[in-house]
């Protein structure tokens, strides 16, 4: 069975999509806050979050109240807290430390998401690209555990990049909003994948069925650069893919499966 | 053998190391780039790192001419490039799609350093860790070819952040510069680690004895998120989707120790003056 779906839809102004929004602590664009946050059936801050989200909101604060804030609260300003708690947001405090902040706003709002019944098609972060390098990984790692948190794909977006896993098995990602910009990415992080097979793609990976460990070790790709190669990593368990606007459908030069971090 | 090293030394005021700076296509920081440009050996730009040489040098750009300058060039500004090449800089084009600019930027590098017969301690690399994700993995898939381009430990260092490849084996980290802010991380990108060691850190991963690993006396075969709970058991595995050490930090001793079977990414933070 195939999964598809459509990465950029929660940013297009119309649309059937229903889906959550969490903030992270990170600068927020205000590019796509806006439609975002007008569109979200739930918003969630994971703890200086709503730093950013009340920052951006300078002037008209009570208008953009997150559903809760979640987090060990050690980042978000005491007036901020204090300011949302007034107004009645939900402030629900995860000294956890076993989970980052946004690992365990997920849980939340897979946990309310339940309790109300709702249909989610996606949950939208915003935030988590950016800033120290461990963080940016931590990042990446929530999106491991969030398989296992919730059915609802999830994806990362700040500035101009968007990630998510894609789990073993097949996808079809339409990039055809027009929001595509020009590069798109499949990334193995946490480990090898061995078989990917693409297609759209301006260089497709396309497995052999022949001694496709072989070729692993010795080649590198016959490609653009990493970025817009897409030949470097793939599928299967531990893949992160971005979306951008392929550039043409030409068949790809590769024919070996390719993929690094070795 | 261990490896031994002071990843935040290229940054201490005084010091004998001996290193070469690689400038690639992101902002560059005032704070890290004026010391690092005064003591470097070789000084060279990945393409558009020659735009942000340029506009970090405003007012005095031919004080600080890099050696030379390699890319695709379609990043690079036409203006900076033709400034640069007037003055004399050597502008090396590698239009070869099979590598990114850093990567080819590096191959140049260690072929003059063997040219010029350099005893080199380190690579120091500004940028590459923000702007586009594909770019910042881009920058990690860089240090795993490192290995294989040149013996010298590569760093790569942008905002607060540091990273470097550590490669199987072992290794001794002096983090007592001064200048290392709080955090640290181990990052398994690209493969699990399975049996990692480490000392020096508050949460420190541990390798089973055969013992411990045959009477079952903790639970690591147990799923664990976040970077935190499982550490007083013993645990050796770093694998995306089951343990990855993020916000780390370090104990009083200033000095860790990693033992590792596989590549491992290690990264911490940098004391500047818009951090602590």
């Amino acid at each position: 069975m195939e999964h598809e779906f459509t990465p950029l839809e929660c940013l297009l102004p119309t649309g059937n999509l229903t889906f959550c929004l969490l903030i992270l602590n990170q600068p927020l664009d205000k590019g796509y806050f806006h439609p975002l946050w007008s569109k979200a059936v739930l918003r969630a801050c994971a703890d200086g979050g709503a730093n950013h989200l009340y920052h951006i909101t300078e002037g008209n604060h009570e208008s953009f109240l997150p559903d809760y804030i979640s987090g060990d609260f050690d980042s978000i300003r005491p007036e901020v807290q204090e300011y949302y708690k007034v107004k009645g947001c939900e402030l629900i405090e995860t000294p956890d430390q076993d989970f980052t902040d946004f690992t365990k706003c997920l849980q939340i709002l897979q946990k309310k998401i339940e309790e109300k019944g709702l249909q989610i098609d996606m949950i939208v972060t915003l935030g988590g690209l950016g800033g120290r390098f461990d963080q940016i990984m931590a990042s990446v790692e929530t999106l491991f555990h969030a398989t296992n948190i919730t059915p609802t794909p999830v994806i990362v977006i700040q500035e101009c990049s968007l990630i998510c896993l894609l789990q073993p098995g097949k996808h079809k990602l339409y990039v055809n909003t027009g929001l595509e910009s020009k590069w798109c990415g499949l990334i193995p992080v946490g480990n090898p994948c061995d078989n990917v097979t693409t297609t759209g793609l301006k260089w497709n990976l396309k497995s052999t069925i022949t001694n496709v460990r072989c070729h692993v070790a010795e080649r590198f790709p016959k490609t653009k650069k990493i970025s817009e190669a897409c030949g470097e990593l793939l599928l299967v368990p531990s893949v992160l893919c971005r979306i951008t606007k392929g550039q043409g459908l030409k068949e790809g030069q590769i024919n070996h499966v390719w993929f690094k971090f070795q």
